[in-house]
């Protein structure tokens, strides 16, 4: 029997994951930077032969900084927070260990097949779900193994209640289990045909308008049960572990998360707007998203209060700055979201860079500072060491928001611009721009776009220099900090 | 009574799943019946054609463009008539694209022909000097993969019902015959038009370019 | 045969139905929280320690009567 003393949070596997969210971190953001510049500089396309166009590199950007970067980040933090608000150690179990491994093995060779085959042009093609179905079985077994691990350890638990972080984290597996199921249904066309062509290729179950339903219900909540859900997870422990602070009120978390997974699903349909799904479902898509504000700005405000009284704190940790500013990144998101849902600003905003625009202010704002915080203060206690430098951590805080700040106004002035041109008509109802003019005009813009872009990936390098001093050389701890992560 | 979810996981993830799957229930599910219909007239794609829609996929162009019209009159005067749900019956999947940094391509064999998009892949400066598009010089000298795209008919013919002649069955047998009486003769056609001589030599030594397929794809996008 | 005019409508009696229902819960849940809470049956707030107090040997809140606790062991 194993002694009290020596039984502790086996952080293996967090530890295993935060390793390939900073590699995977600069790998996505410097192709992300790459993909940028090519937009401002075309030159930069023929870099690596047919394997560096735009076009290429996009969903490969895409996949990498979601199923590498975040999706590592929220692993790392669900074997490191589920652990501890559950009071039970992963090392009790050899067998939740030994799946852990295997996962966690598993992972890689998915990641690695993921970037092989998208390089290779190898893809399914519906945004967010290129992979072929090979690739998508395989994933399917690395979200089951998750779903035994964390039903498995709650099963284990001296808690009786779980905390407000494991609802997110029991929601974010099973919507993306149903989602992706959903979404990926697909007919391998080599045992149909005889054995004939790529033994990888597949067809779509769905055709058409009811693929794309399918797509962007699945692109919306993915959005949701990717980059909201689990995110919330995170900030909901680490925010009020840092800042000693309980959280606002546990009331308003409740009613948040159960609002928040009502009416999100609903709002999926305004990705079709103005297109040739049904009606009222794109107007049932507008209000949802509309609605979807109270739910998003209950948790968030929720953060900001618990800070209430402790705002100094801000001034003195860079940990709760990231925090503090994520969780407000968050509100400006999800009130730029339900504003594109509106059907007449839908019009304009479609199809330009407004869009991505957005997703970034949401992504570099909110999921990836989040995911940066958490990594640092799960950095002394898993490695039982201070944090190598504050004042990196500060450098890389006002580089980013720079960054941030950069990237998403020169997108709003170039989607804006680019909506405007396209529907710009002369006194005789002629159009007025060719579309290469509207082209030519965002010049200014993608170059900016690119240097924001840039500085985030400085910050970044940055970052993954600081986790990898903290690691190797940060002075060692005697004993586990409580609240606020120790730095020099 | 409420509390009682967050001590009990299990009913509290069937709570979770019983509210997201609601709204997909409702949203989705009824529609499939609806939208499945193609408009009168349309034709499922060409072998050669899919091969061409595998490229598009392959070398990603919904990227930058997209495949839907908007019914605006800005939209309809630039690109043509705004799109139909019944028009996209055969495409599996569906490439409507999200961003539009290139112009759409709905209806773009209506007024490019196959010897501007010969110049314009292979460099799109040289007919449009603003263009930011790369050049896709690789896709002259790449074999396309008619052989996955024939599976992919084949497929769809059984699964799906997509109407197909009897010339598309299972087995390399059939796919050699349709290979020599079909594909082959369409790749030469519109090899021949987008006047290239290396092209042409290509599809005679049997060999169809990824462009020459690209291209047949295009051309039926109207 | 189910036709397509009959399934849009079961659509909208549960999309109307469904919505009344949760909107409904949802606000009985608000009073009931608030309303518990008030006359001292419930204190949620406590909960929130769950993220502060995470020790492995930190005071438990709540045992899971499932599990004997094996830390005296």
């Amino acid at each position: 029997m194993q002694s009290n003393a020596t039984l502790e949070y086996d952080y293996t596997i967090a530890k295993l994951y935060m390793w390939t969210a900073v590699i995977f971190g600069i790998v996505g953001m410097t192709i992300g930077v790459l993909i940028a510049s090519q937009l401002a500089f075309p030159d930069l396309n023929y870099l690596f032969g047919e394997y560096g166009t735009f076009s290429r590199l996009r969903p490969m950007h895409t996949n990498v900084v979601i199923y590498g970067f975040t999706v590592s980040g929220i692993f790392s933090t669900f074997y490191y927070v589920s652990q501890r608000v559950l009071k039970v150690s992963m090392g009790e179990s050899k067998l939740l260990m030994g799946l852990g491994k295997l996962q966690f093995g598993l992972y890689l060779i998915a990641a690695t097949g993921m970037v092989v085959s998208l390089a290779m042009g190898i893809t399914a093609s519906k945004e967010y779900a290129q992979m072929e179905w090979p690739l998508d079985a395989l994933i399917v077994v690395i979200w089951v193994i998750w779903g035994v691990i964390m039903f498995g350890l709650i099963g284990l638990r001296r808690e009786k209640t779980l905390y407000i972080s494991l609802w997110y984290y029991i929601a974010t597996f099973l919507g993306v289990a149903m989602l992706y199921l959903f979404n990926n249904a697909e007919v391998p066309t080599i045992f149909f045909s005889g054995g004939l062509g790529a033994w990888y290729h597949s067809v779509s179950m769905y055709a058409g308008t009811n693929d794309a339903l399918v797509q962007w219900w699945w692109g919306h909540n993915a959005v949701a049960f990717v980059f909201t859900v689990p995110i919330i997870a995170i900030i909901y422990y680490f925010l009020p572990k840092e800042s000693g602070q309980a959280i606002y009120s546990y009331k308003l978390s409740l009613l948040s998360f159960w609002g928040l997974m009502f009416v999100y699903l609903w709002a999926g349909g305004h990705h079709l707007l103005w297109s040739t799904v049904p009606d009222w479902m794109q107007t049932m898509g507008s209000v949802f998203s509309v609605i979807l504000i109270l739910p998003s700005w209950g948790s968030a405000i929720n953060m900001l209060l618990t800070m209430k009284g402790e705002w100094n704190q801000l001034t003195k940790n860079p940990l709760v700055k990231f925090m503090v500013l994520a969780s407000t990144f968050y509100m400006l998101s999800t009130l730029e979201g339900p504003i594109q849902a509106v059907k007449s600003v839908n019009a304009i905003a479609h199809f330009t860079d407004w869009i991505p625009g957005h997703v970034h202010d949401g992504v570099l704002g909110w999921v990836a500072f989040m995911i940066f915080a958490a990594i640092m203060h799960m950095a002394p206690r898993v490695f039982k060491r201070e944090i190598y430098s504050k004042s990196l951590l500060e450098s890389q805080f006002w580089i980013q928001t720079i960054g941030v700040v950069l990237y998403f106004t020169s997108m709003w002035i170039a989607g804006i611009t680019q909506g405007m041109m396209w529907r710009a008509v002369d006194e005789y109802g002629n159009l007025v721009y060719s579309f290469i003019d509207t082209v030519s005009v965002l010049h200014p813009y993608y170059a900016l776009r690119a240097l924001g872009g840039l500085l985030y990936l400085i910050g970044m390098f940055m970052f993954a220099y600081n986790f990898f001093k903290t690691a190797t050389a940060g002075r060692r701890l005697e004993q586990e900090p409580r609240y606020r992560s120790p730095m020099a | 009574m409420f509390h009682w979810l967050e001590k009990n996981p299990f009913f509290f993830a069937v709570g979770v799943f019983i509210v997201i799957a609601y709204a997909g229930l409702i949203e989705i599910l009824p529609n499939f019946a609806e939208a499945a219909r193609p408009v009168k007239g349309l034709k499922p794609y060409t072998v050669l054609q899919l091969a061409g829609k595998e490229v598009y996929k392959k070398d990603n162009c919904i990227a930058c463009h997209s495949q839907l019209i908007r019914p605006f009159k800005a939209e309809t005067d630039r690109y043509g008539q705004y799109s139909l749900s019944g028009e996209y019956a055969y495409d599996r999947p569906f490439l409507w694209g999200s961003k539009r940094t290139g112009p759409d391509l709905h209806r773009v064999g209506n007024y490019r022909t196959p010897d501007w998009h010969a110049n314009h892949m292979w460099n799109p400066k040289s007919v449009v000097p603003d263009s930011i598009m790369p050049a896709y010089k690789h896709q002259f000298t790449n074999v396309a993969d008619l052989e996955t795209a024939y599976a992919e008919a084949v497929t769809v013919k059984k699964v799906f019902g997509t109407p197909y002649g009897a010339d598309i069955a299972p087995g390399k047998a059939a796919y050699e015959k349709e290979l020599k009486t079909k594909i082959l003769p369409e790749a030469l056609k519109i090899a021949t038009e987008m006047k290239r001589d290396d092209l042409i030599k290509m599809v005679k030594a049997g060999k169809v370019p990824e462009v020459v397929a690209l291209v047949a794809y295009l051309e039926k996008l109207k | 045969m189910v036709t397509t005019v009959e399934i849009e409508q079961l659509r909208i009696y549960m999309y109307v139905i469904g919505t009344a229902l949760a909107v409904g819960i949802f606000y009985y849940y608000i009073i009931y929280l608030y309303r518990s809470e008030k006359k001292g049956d419930k204190d949620y707030e406590k909960y929130s320690n769950l993220a502060l107090d995470d020790e492995l040997d930190s005071k438990i809140l709540e045992k899971n009567p499932k599990i004997e606790n094996d830390k005296k062991e």
